[in-house]
């Protein structure tokens, strides 16, 4: 057998001694869920939504295997459905198998073989259709964020140039220096929004294609790294940072992820302080233990309105006009986690700060 | 042309450039009494809405589209809702780097809107402009 896990099938035959006997046959090789009737056989499929395989007898005393068939597609239109039946319901299964209701018709009596080799078939079926089916929910996901990335185009990169080029209109007939000057700097703004742009949606698409490299992770050495690019920066100018790693264990995850994650919460609490306030500060505490890291981030900045804290998660998403963002970091942050199968939590009280709470589980080395 | 007719301007973008932009390029024509700008719609419109604010009769109100917090169409819809004793004294013009068709054409659904600019303002753009009125 190979490592997967074994393929799931559900038998439903009304006769006992057939459940029975099928089962002890075949439960070394997958994994056999029986019912006598229909009922039971729903009970399964509600409890296991991975079963591959459903065999089902045609004869039974309510309801005949081609029509529950039927039914069970309307509600369970994924497992592979296969009908046993004798030679003389053969118009029946015929018409079953031209409505579609069912994948293969096995015939009475059964050798073992050929459950075996209809079971594998089935399954290899299931198989390609459920990774299609994966394939077009992600194509979906991957349109919608194009075109939602076409659109902010026009925004985020046109717009910085366009302002660019207004101010060169501007500037050619200045005559004030200090003026000219006042513009440069603005210029020099827009001209570094771009700039953080771009490297924004490179850090998206490096994050999305990239695989997963899992080694062990050092927090301390995470949190000095990224706070030494904001302090040379001079974005923590007047800011009292704090940090608190308790890791008393080995933690495995993606270090590219980390970095992502932290450098937003980071860049976000340095960003979002309220202008002249006193004692501004930012607290960033790591805790490892039972093989999960807890990283908070709090800040006594400008927080975030209640209306806005469900869609702060969103592609483009900016709350504010405070301050300059391109409206990518944290849905870039909640990519990278929820690669990692992390979670995210904020709270917040808009003039009194952010508090952003996440978790990831440490996965094992060497994961793919 | 004599510009002797004279405007008082409302600027709204988010962009702090693009507002200095528009600002200089008002002030250079000559034809501006008075001038106010916003960083926030939402601020523009507590000023609209504001007993306290002098409604002057050929007000140009020039706002930008893609702003976080209010955008420039909410913008638009919550200034169709205010009292025609406010709106009438107002022109709206929406001005915009969007070159995306779906907001082209969300613009000609606002009565209110005279028309769309595109980004940067300059000197003919808004002489133009200020020859409809």
């Amino acid at each position: 057998m190979s490592k997967q896990s074994k393929i799931k099938v559900l038998y439903i035959d009304d006769e006992q001694n057939n459940l029975v006997g099928f089962k002890a046959t075949f439960r070394f090789d997958y994994t056999i869920f029986i019912a006598t009737d229909v009922q039971q056989a729903y009970a399964h499929l509600k409890a296991n939504p991975d079963i591959s395989i459903v065999l089902c007898d045609q004869r039974m005393p309510d309801i005949t295997g081609a029509r529950f068939f039927e039914e069970m597609r309307e509600r369970y239109p994924d497992p592979v459905r296969m009908l046993i039946t004798g030679y003389s319901d053969i118009e029946s299964v015929i018409d079953a198998v031209n409505k579609g209701h069912i994948y293969r018709y096995i015939k009475k009596p059964w050798t073992d073989a050929d459950i075996r080799s209809a079971i594998e078939e089935g399954n290899k079926y299931y198989t390609a259709t459920a990774m299609l089916a994966q394939k077009n929910q992600e194509l979906q996901v991957a349109y919608e964020e194009l075109g939602k990335f076409t659109y902010s185009v026009t925004h985020d990169l046109r717009g910085p140039l366009l302002s660019v080029i207004g101010a060169i209109d501007l500037a050619k007939v200045m005559e004030s220096l200090p003026e000219v000057r006042e513009l440069l700097d603005m210029m020099d703004d827009a001209v570094k929004k771009l700039d953080e742009f771009i490297r924004n949606t490179h850090e998206y698409y490096k994050l999305k294609k990239g695989k997963l490299i899992f080694e062990e992770i050092d927090f301390n050495r995470l949190i000095s790294d990224a706070t030494s690019i904001f302090r040379v920066a001079g974005r923590m100018d007047n800011i009292r940072f704090t940090s608190n790693v308790q890791q008393n264990e080995q933690f495995f995850s993606d270090e590219v992820s980390i970095k992502i994650i932290l450098n937003n919460l980071f860049s976000n609490a340095f960003k979002f302080q309220r202008k002249g306030a006193e004692d501004k500060f930012v607290a960033v505490e790591i805790k490892v233990a039972d093989k999960c890291a807890e990283i908070t981030v709090k800040d006594n900045g400008i927080g975030i309105e209640e209306s806005h804290i469900d869609n702060i998660f969103e592609m483009f998403y900016r709350a504010t006009s405070e301050e300059p963002g391109s409206g990518f970091g944290l849905f870039n942050l909640k990519d990278a986690l929820t690669r990692l199968r992390g979670t995210i939590n904020v709270q917040s009280r808009v003039n009194e700060g952010t508090l952003f709470i996440v978790n990831i589980p440490s996965g094992s080395n060497g994961a793919k | 042309m004599a510009q002797s007719k004279r405007h008082n301007f409302i600027v709204i973008d988010d962009s702090r450039l693009d507002s200095f932009i528009a600002e200089k390029v008002i002030r250079n024509t000559g034809a501006c009494d008075d001038l106010v700008s916003f960083l926030d719609a939402t601020m523009a419109l507590e000023f609209l809405t504001s007993g306290s604010t002098e409604h002057k009769p050929q007000t140009v109100i020039l706002v930008d589209i893609q702003m976080p917090v209010m955008n420039g169409f909410q913008f638009v819809e919550a200034f169709e809702e205010l009292p025609e004793s406010i709106t009438a004294n107002y022109a709206v013009f929406v001005i915009s780097s969007s070159i995306n068709e779906a907001d082209l054409d969300r613009v000609h659904n606002y009565a209110c809107v005279r028309q769309f600019l595109n980004k940067p303002l300059n000197s003919n753009v808004l002489g133009a402009l200020l020859q409809q009125l």
